[in-house]
């Protein structure tokens, strides 16, 4: 998949990106990282260019949201309807199962996934046989990202937002 | 202000009663016409006080309900069941009918306040329950298009037959809705408690 340089306009966010590279992200393996300061569309970023432009090129992906504790509500009512019991399942175990049952995807995003699970390589280790692609947004040093990603032997492309006019209104989205 | 917060729910109260004897179980149920006039101001109104994406978003909610409605309405006229031949304009009714009444009773409900709340003269306890349930609720509202996105990112609600996996989404919001707002209820219940206990007994 490959998202091609030019302007994105998100009009109900306000939010301009301008990206400056074309953002491919390859089918034969890696980890891609994105960062950015607080309020400068990474999530938006996600949601409204990302996984729509994977939506069009119709790869199954998962997606592990910011809001995770919304998301498990989710997840939980999916689960349950597929037959899973799942009413005394605690969070990582119902990650574990929606991860193991969803080997059709190829491409796995966490958005601030390191929030609420600082070492979260159990994600590659539930998800390594199956996923090519980890798309991943962090506020994380890179050495510890470079850690996460290393361990799983996953090359790195880096990609950053940057506040161009200072109100938080046009982002750039280039290659770190 | 007691006096003032009781008459302004009294007021509320009625009104929806009236709203409910009038077109859910009175005189203008049987006139679509009417039903359709009152499913469209109240959407109006809905827009208006809120906002034409949470209408869109409500009336999503309402469609599987009013589908099924439909295709069982029109199944029953087409086979005259009971030999009735007034099985389509019924289902029509409904269709607009349930919407309508929930719309509008919610629409209704949101103008009661905390603040309102606070003044009825009841326990604290009692309060404390009905501040619950109106923040749980308004909550729920909320995240029902938040619920929509995730289960629109999950594969298995997209692939196979369109019919059964909207079906299926639906049931996950719904179970969704349920687990968040039963949680909800006893966190706000046990946080507003403590936060009350713990004034009352420093006050003390």
């Amino acid at each position: 998949m490959e998202i091609r340089k030019g302007k994105y306009r998100l009009e109900n966010r306000n939010l301009n990106f301008d990206i400056v590279d074309d953002l491919n992200f390859n089918n034969s393996g890696g980890c891609f990282y994105f960062r950015g300061g607080n309020g400068f569309g990474k999530t938006s970023f996600l949601e409204k260019i990302i996984i729509p432009a994977l939506k069009t090129d119709n790869l199954s992906y998962l997606y592990i949201g910011q809001d995770i504790r919304t998301q498990l509500y989710t997840l939980r009512a999916l689960l349950s309807i597929q037959g899973f019991k799942v009413s005394d399942t605690d969070e990582v175990e119902l990650l574990r199962l929606w991860i193991d049952h969803s080997q059709s995807a190829s491409v796995l995003i966490l958005d601030e996934f390191d929030k609420y699970f600082p070492d979260y390589g159990f994600i590659f280790d539930w998800s390594d046989a199956f996923i090519r692609t980890y798309i991943i947004v962090t506020h994380r040093e890179m050495n510890c990202r470079e850690a996460v990603a290393n361990h799983h032997r996953i090359c790195n492309a880096r990609f950053e937002l940057i506040n161009i006019d200072g109100r938080l209104k046009n982002i750039r989205v280039r290659n770190e | 202000m007691n006096n003032i917060v009781i008459l302004k729910l009294g007021i509320i109260f009625f009104i929806i009663i009236s709203f409910f004897w009038l077109f859910v179980f009175g005189p203008f149920y049987d006139s679509i016409v009417t039903q359709l006039v009152v499913f469209i101001v109240v959407m109006g109104w809905n827009v208006q006080r809120f906002s034409l994406t949470e209408a869109i978003t409500l009336l999503k909610f309402c469609l599987p309900f009013v589908l099924s409605l439909f295709i069982f309405g029109l199944i029953f006229h087409f086979m005259q069941l009971f030999g009735r031949t007034d099985w389509l304009e019924d289902t029509l009714i409904k269709c607009l009918v349930f919407p309508s009444s929930l719309v509008f009773l919610k629409i209704l409900l949101t103008y009661i306040t905390y603040l309102d709340i606070l003044s009825l003269p009841i326990s604290m306890e009692k309060r404390i329950g009905l501040i619950t349930m109106k923040s749980a609720f308004q909550k729920g509202e909320k995240i029902l298009r938040r619920f929509s996105w995730y289960l629109n990112t999950y594969s298995d609600l997209q692939s196979g037959n369109r019919i059964k996996s909207g079906l299926q989404k639906y049931a996950c919001l719904i179970i969704a809705l349920y687990l968040y707002l039963y949680e909800e209820i006893e966190n706000s219940n046990r946080l507003l408690k403590n936060k009350y206990h713990h004034l009352y007994e420093v006050n003390k």
